[in-house]
């Protein structure tokens, strides 16, 4: 009987200490002690890594851009909603970003900024504002309407004007001196940009021109340059337009833009005469000022990309199967 | 009544230290698993900065605590997690803006195959492709004309984006029976290009030697994101991922099951094929294709979508791919068309300057 007794005290004074520990250790659990030596400098080193990789990131960002004293360029690209978007806007910033001094302007064609084109930007790495402005209804073109009956994108553009015009009344000092040396450039979300176009139209004083391949119905669309003037425009379309030019063939410096606040694109204008609709209002064709070697080099293409064929994917649709919605294409 | 008293004593003992060692294990564990998630995270945003940065290896300093996990080659971006190896630091250094990133001893190279064939957009697809891949480090790339000789405006291009390349070319040959400049139909195009750069990477590099390296087919007016090349990285045999915009739908992926494994392909058309995906949906590691020397795309006989099982059933089975772009629900690579320019105005005689190159 008494070796009995002993064990259950021993035994329940036991328990009780084992369970005493395993609250302490509980305990321990919640408060993440310094205990853990050697997982701890592995965690901080992760997260300095971490925070000197984001530092770095900011600080290459703000170098590329300060890295050389050279002319900002701020093209503004219209976009709307399709599904070749989001495609033709990552190899449009693959582009960009080798662009020092480069601030993209994007407009979308909609009500409110769209969560695609936020968190596009916002992973981009580029310098960027993002605007929104809807093309009213009547002016918008229809399901089967072919792609010359209405001028797109005129909303939008003047959208990026305005704002650019709202900054440049806002700035003062060293920035608004910067805005006096800035080029502005309308950059389609599907053509193709070589990068030594960009260098061309840098220094601008007033409006600069090169030629546009594949466009107006042939291999490339230039200005004809004779004594370093521009004298008259090579087209196969309509050539007595006012400027006989591409969107894609011309650049304006910000000064102009600024100086000039009527000057806006026209989205009533005839087809073809939207770019003379803004361009009539800044410049005549002899202040014109040529680039890309007096205008004989294309360095910019006027590609368009094809609509994917959505056959079965309309036809899943129907039956209810389509591909998950959820899906960022 | 001894016996149960006996019974409860035991689970007494036992009961509170079971308990305290499984919450002490896994409050061991948790940190560890954290940090490894935390470290490929860290790695992979580091490899995808777009600008351009040199990757040095810094060592951890060894506690020489638990390391459960065996070390591979170094290809394997987990490589760079492990408890007792390096971390990846970031340095930057200065860079002219239009160069390639500084090659790098430690990642793979990316042999990217492109054919290219001459038509009025192919500098503007080339140039675009170029920029995309002036991003990515470690990147070689093979272009392969269709054509009898290497077109001076090709060679010019790529010499002068600075790009780590190899100029190739074989011409298809040409349907003789039909008029005009047509090739022949029966041979996919593309298909000689792409075994031409097979054959050339067989021949430059030696299956003895320890060239750790991706293969991957990309056209040149598909658009690829980067951080497509960065997942494709890692392929151990053969890794596969989603396309947009192919087969008639938003996008074709591979079926991927809860044990990460490809069982099926999501696609409407014909899903039965061996390999039911997209030239642009795939990447082999250089060993595979160096290690089956026999392995090229079939050239006649192929039916419509087969052409990539051509290849891949001679390298791999389908239990063998690899799921990536987070198991094949991203869509990392678009397969865009470009349309062909309307050059109604350049008439019969051609109405501009043929000397301007475009």
């Amino acid at each position: 009987m008494r070796m009995r007794l002993k064990l259950k005290t021993v035994f329940v004074l036991y328990f009780t200490v084992s369970l005493l520990g395993l609250i302490y250790a509980l305990m321990q659990l919640g408060q993440r002690c310094d205990c853990r030596g050697h997982d701890m400098s592995k965690d901080q080193q992760i997260s300095q890594l971490r925070g000197e990789l984001q530092k770095l990131q900011e600080h290459i960002k703000t170098e590329l851009n300060k890295k050389t004293d050279v002319p900002k360029i701020y093209v503004i690209t219209p976009t709307y909603a399709r599904l070749v978007q989001k495609a033709e806007l990552t190899r449009l910033s693959h582009t960009f970003l080798h662009v020092p001094q480069l601030h993209w302007i994007v407009v979308e064609d909609a009500p409110q900024p769209t969560l695609l084109v936020t968190d596009f930007l916002a992973a981009s790495g580029l310098t960027y504002t993002h605007l929104h402005k809807l093309t009213p209804k009547d002016r918008k073109l229809q399901e089967g309407d072919p792609s010359w009956l209405k001028p797109r994108g005129a909303e939008q553009r003047n959208e990026g004007l305005r704002w650019l015009r709202e900054m440049g009344a806002a700035a003062e000092g060293k920035e608004a001196a910067a805005l006096e040396e800035a080029v502005v450039y309308f950059a389609d979300d599907d053509n193709t940009y070589s990068l030594q176009l960009f260098e061309e139209m840098r220094y601008t004083y007033r409006v600069s021109v090169w030629p546009v391949g594949l466009v107006g119905g042939m291999k490339f669309e230039r200005p004809v340059v004779e004594d370093g003037k521009v004298v008259r425009f090579h087209t196969g379309w309509r050539p007595n337009r006012p400027f006989p030019i591409d969107m894609a063939g011309f650049a304006v410096s910000l000064r102009l833009i600024l100086t000039s606040p009527q000057a806006r694109f026209d989205g009533d204008a005839q087809m073809g005469f939207l770019e003379s609709s803004f361009l009539q209002h800044l410049v005549t064709m002899d202040e014109l000022e040529p680039k890309a070697d007096l205008c004989t080099k294309v360095l910019v293409w006027h590609t368009r990309t094809e609509k994917p064929k959505m056959k079965r994917e309309d036809a899943l649709q129907k039956q209810g199967l389509g591909s998950d919605p959820d899906v960022e294409v | 009544m001894p016996k149960r008293r006996d019974i409860l004593a035991i689970v007494l003992i036992v009961l509170p230290w079971t308990l305290l060692i499984t919450v002490w294990h896994q409050s061991a564990i948790a940190p560890l698993l954290a940090i490894r998630k935390v470290c490929h995270h860290l790695v992979k945003e580091i490899l995808i900065i777009p600008e351009r940065l040199t990757i040095h290896r810094q060592r951890l300093a060894d506690d020489g605590t638990e390391t459960r996990h065996e070390t591979g080659p170094a290809t394997d971006s987990k490589e760079y997690c492990s408890q007792d190896k390096d971390i990846v630091e970031v340095v930057r250094t200065e860079y002219v803006y239009t160069r390639p990133p500084p090659w790098s001893d430690v990642l793979p190279t990316i042999h990217v195959i492109t054919p290219t064939y001459s038509r009025p957009v192919q500098k503007a697809e080339l140039t675009r492709l170029a920029n995309t891949f002036l991003h990515v480090p470690n990147l070689h790339w093979i272009l392969v004309e269709d054509s009898q000789r290497r077109t001076p405006l090709v060679t010019r291009l790529l010499r002068e984006t600075g790009l780590n390349y190899t100029h190739l070319n074989v011409e298809t040959p040409r349907n003789y029976k039909l008029r005009g400049d047509t090739r022949d139909p029966r041979i996919p195009r593309g298909t000689m290009q792409r075994n031409l750069a097979l054959r050339w990477l067989r021949e430059t590099f030696n299956s003895n030697n320890s060239q750790t390296g991706i293969v991957y087919f990309a056209d040149d007016d598909n658009t690829y994101s980067l951080e497509l090349f960065e997942e494709m990285r890692s392929t151990r045999k053969v890794s596969v991922w989603p396309v947009a915009f192919v087969g008639g739908l938003r996008y074709e992926s591979p079926k991927v099951n809860a044990a990460g494994k490809v069982y099926g392909w999501k696609t409407v058309f014909d899903p039965h094929r061996p390999f039911a995906i997209d030239m642009a949906g795939f990447a082999i590691n250089l060993r595979l294709i160096l290690f089956k020397p026999q392995a090229y795309f079939k050239l006649r006989g192929v039916k419509g979508g087969y052409q990539e099982s051509s290849l891949l059933r001679e390298l791999v089975t389908l239990s063998d791919l690899e799921p990536k772009a987070a198991n094949c629900t991203k869509i990392l690579v678009w397969h865009t068309r470009t349309e062909k320019p309307v050059l109604v105005n350049e008439g019969k005689k051609g109405f501009t300057d043929p000397n301007v190159e475009i």
